[in-house]
């Protein structure tokens, strides 16, 4: 009996023992694995979140790196609308760009993806063709362009005047920086056009025969099966490139005159103009408050972007859904 | 056995990543083998030509040194500001930095540099232009030391005057004879100018230039008190805008774009036949000009004695706030301001130095254009004036600028811009 008892109490114990050493090796891996995360937790908490939250504490003070940082309340702020004069420009010329650059390079990578979804020969090289820009690196492409849109022995100029149009200034004329701009943009749509390539490929022929068979034409197979099937890839390229657009900064930095924002301000997009608030004039605190207010710009618009997204975008879900319904009704 | 391994390498790199963000290196490399202080000395001077001339200084210097030692760091144009500034908050700077000379104050002012009084005395500061040393004060003292700076001249085609019927050897005194001698200048091809006699806004001037030079040398901001809106800088706006209406905006335009240096310089490539520019644009002309015959002459005067006046810039020494060796720093310092070394980058790069003697110097001992072109840049420097960016006004030219553009675009009248431009400046004023 007593014997008995013993064998239990060491199969117990010995159950205890494997039981701690489980829990051990558990402890032990949690902190291997924190280890082996810890350079990017660190990274980001010292590299991201810390410099994020120390901006938005600057861009209520007059910060200027070195010997300043007094606390000054909304002033930053109420400076931006009522002093700043180049802030208003530079919110007025951003404004401008996503208006356009959005609607044009999402409409343009849509009919070039379309394009190049057709079957025929030499497609490869076609697709390669387009989308060679896209893989071409910012500031090379800029000094391109310069070359491209030079007035009187630029290639665009040269082109147009063959048909007979004379063309523009382009960069030097304060009316036609912008477009000249957007022109450059749409010649690299090739990154949009990519994603909706895939997605087109994804849309089910089944649908184009039934379309068919119903005797629907291009257009109509085009706005009522393509645009709605790809609409989930016309949402997120539309949201990341307002995004994008509404940061632009380098274009305007490598191809006006010393970063000024070109002929008459025209180029001074909002982000230049806040880097030469903070890095010119070293006026951090302003700057810092700068980038936030852009910051809740970006995110308002991004929310009523969502919001709208629900009302055009269709997820092929939701359409059987529907059609669930409709049989239902049936 | 082998986790025990991982967590220790795991460990190490942690350590390892945690310690580079010490001061660890800089504290190592204070002194040479032979225990020399070592003075880091950053500049942005690091193209072909420039690179070897600052490195011979280097050289020399630290061969006649046995206390210390100068190690340069070249750092690209632009980034060096940000990076010094950067070091400056982080308390690590470099010891001696070449920084531009018209925002000293503003520096001094934020506490980005070190007061230099204590090294300087009044022997040292008389080797200087005074208008450059002006530049370097800060409530009565300086806060670094005038290493180089420019001047405008007007350079013109000799074989264009021939040409047009002008006396080569008679350059445009005044604003008038400007204006004649440009048209006179003119080679028009129907609509197309195939040479321009001369266009205010091109070459290394612009409209504000113009604008100081009309007013008697009065810049937009002196003593405190503004000058944006004056009835003779209307005036000179109103001037320029005739000379674009004269031209045509196409023609300004398809000139401005082709813009290079070189020999796609438009005055080296004889398509422009009057430029101003500042003196060492004179090497461009030598080395791609083959054998331009051109002459140099002052910025014509506003009117009959009113002044040819030219505007300069320049670069500094400063040691940064917070350096670890200001004393060493200060000893190099005195060696690149002093008349040797500035004599040696004046000879070099035909750049006019802040150390008179030096630039005396050289005048003596250069030869031919060389001499020709460089005498001239000195003798500005009479009627050169600096305009340090005003501490209250921090940020002034650009706000002033779009309202110049948008009369030169042929959208505002002068005085209506001036006054807003005026206005604005006024808004941003610092308490």
């Amino acid at each position: 009996m007593i014997q008995r008892l013993l064998a239990g109490e060491r199969v117990l114990r010995k159950k205890e023992k494997t039981s701690r050493r489980r829990m051990s090796r558990q402890t032990r891996e949690n902190i291997f694995g924190y280890l082996f995360i810890s350079p990017w937790i660190i990274g980001f908490l010292g590299l991201t979140l810390g410099p994020l939250l120390f901006s938005l504490f600057a861009s209520f003070t007059d910060y200027n790196i070195t010997s300043r940082m007094n606390f000054i309340g909304l002033d930053n702020f109420k400076r931006m609308f009522t002093i700043d004069d180049l802030f208003k420009t530079s919110l007025w010329n951003t404004l401008y760009y996503v208006l356009f650059s959005v609607p044009l390079t999402t409409a343009g990578a849509i009919f070039l993806s379309v394009l190049l979804n057709q079957k025929v020969r030499g497609m490869k090289f076609f697709r390669t063709l387009y989308y060679l820009p896209a893989i071409l690196s910012g500031v090379a492409v800029y000094f391109l362009w310069m070359q491209l849109l030079s007035p009187s022995t630029g290639l665009v100029n040269t082109f147009l005047a063959w048909i007979g149009i004379e063309g523009p200034a382009w960069l030097f004329d304060p009316e036609w920086t912008k477009p000249a701009l957007l022109l450059m943009k749409m010649w690299s749509v090739g990154g949009g056009m990519l994603l909706y390539l895939a997605s087109l490929q994804g849309v089910s022929a089944s649908l184009y025969e039934a379309a068919d068979l119903d005797g629907a034409g291009v257009m109509q197979k085009f706005f009522y099966i393509t645009l709605p099937m790809i609409s989930p890839i016309i949402f997120f390229d539309v949201l990341t490139s307002t995004i994008g657009a509404f940061q632009i900064f380098q274009e305007a930095y490598v191809m006006t005159e010393n970063g000024s924002g070109g002929p008459g301000n025209s180029l001074l997009f909002y982000n230049l103009h806040m880097w030469n608030n903070a890095f010119e004039v070293f006026d951090m605190g302003y700057a810092s408050a700068m980038a936030w207010l852009l910051f809740i710009v970006v995110m308002v618009l991004t929310i009523i972007n969502m919001k709208l997204g629900k009302k055009w975008v269709h997820y092929e879900g939701e359409i059987i859904n529907e059609n669930c319904r409709s049989t239902e009704v049936l | 056995m082998k986790k025990g391994l991982i967590f220790i390498i795991s460990a190490i790199l942690l350590i390892g990543t945690l310690a580079g963000c010490s001061g660890e290196e800089s504290v190592q490399a204070e002194k040479t083998k032979d225990g020399k202080v070592i003075v880091d000395f950053w500049s942005f001077w690091g193209s072909e030509t420039r690179r070897p001339i600052i490195e011979k200084i280097i050289e020399d210097f630290n061969n006649s040194q046995d206390e210390v030692f100068v190690k340069h760091t070249y750092l690209p144009w632009g980034d060096i500001w940000t990076k010094n500034l950067a070091s400056v908050a982080a308390g690590n700077p470099a010891d001696v930095i070449i920084n531009d000379i018209n925002s000293v104050a503003q520096r001094a002012e934020n506490a980005q540099s070190e007061d230099l009084s204590k090294y300087i005395d009044e022997s040292f500061k008389n080797q200087f232009y005074p208008h450059l040393w002006e530049t370097v004060m800060y409530g009565d003292k300086p806060y670094a030391v005038p290493f180089n700076t420019d001047t405008r001249l007007l350079f013109y085609n000799k074989d264009a005057f021939k040409e047009a019927g002008l006396d080569p050897e008679k350059p445009p005194a005044t604003w008038a004879e400007l204006e004649e001698y440009a048209a006179k200048l003119d080679i028009k091809d129907g609509d197309r100018y195939e040479r321009v006699g001369f266009y205010p806004l091109w070459g290394s001037i612009g409209a504000a230039s113009w604008m100081t030079s009309a007013d008697g040398g009065k810049g937009f901001i002196q003593d405190g008190e503004l000058y944006i809106n004056t009835p003779k800088k209307q005036e000179a706006l109103q001037w320029l805008l005739g000379w674009k209406e004269r031209l045509g905006e196409k023609t300004v335009q398809s000139f401005e774009a082709e813009f290079g240096s070189e020999q796609s310089n438009p005055f080296i490539a004889g398509k422009v036949a009057m430029w101003v520019d500042i003196g060492t644009f004179y090497t461009q002309i030598r080395d791609y000009g083959e054998d331009m015959n051109f002459g140099v002459a002052p910025i014509p005067a506003f009117e009959k004695g009113s002044g040819n006046w030219s505007d300069g810039g320049g670069f500094v020494a400063e040691i940064p706030k917070g350096a670890k060796h200001p004393e060493e720093a200060m000893k190099f310092i005195k060696y690149l301001a002093g008349p040797e070394a500035q004599k040696y980058w004046a000879m070099k790069n035909y750049d006019n130095v802040a150390n008179k003697e030096a630039a005396e110097a050289v005048v003596n001992e250069l030869k031919g254009d060389d001499k020709y072109v460089y005498e001239a840049s000195v003798k500005n420097l009479d009627q050169t004036q600096l305009f340090p960016v005003p501490v209250k006004y921090p940020d002034y030219q650009n706000r002033i600028n779009p309202h110049i553009d948008s009369v030169l675009l042929g959208k505002t009248k002068p005085e209506k811009a001036l006054a807003k431009a005026e206005k604005d400046v006024e808004k941003l004023k610092r308490k």
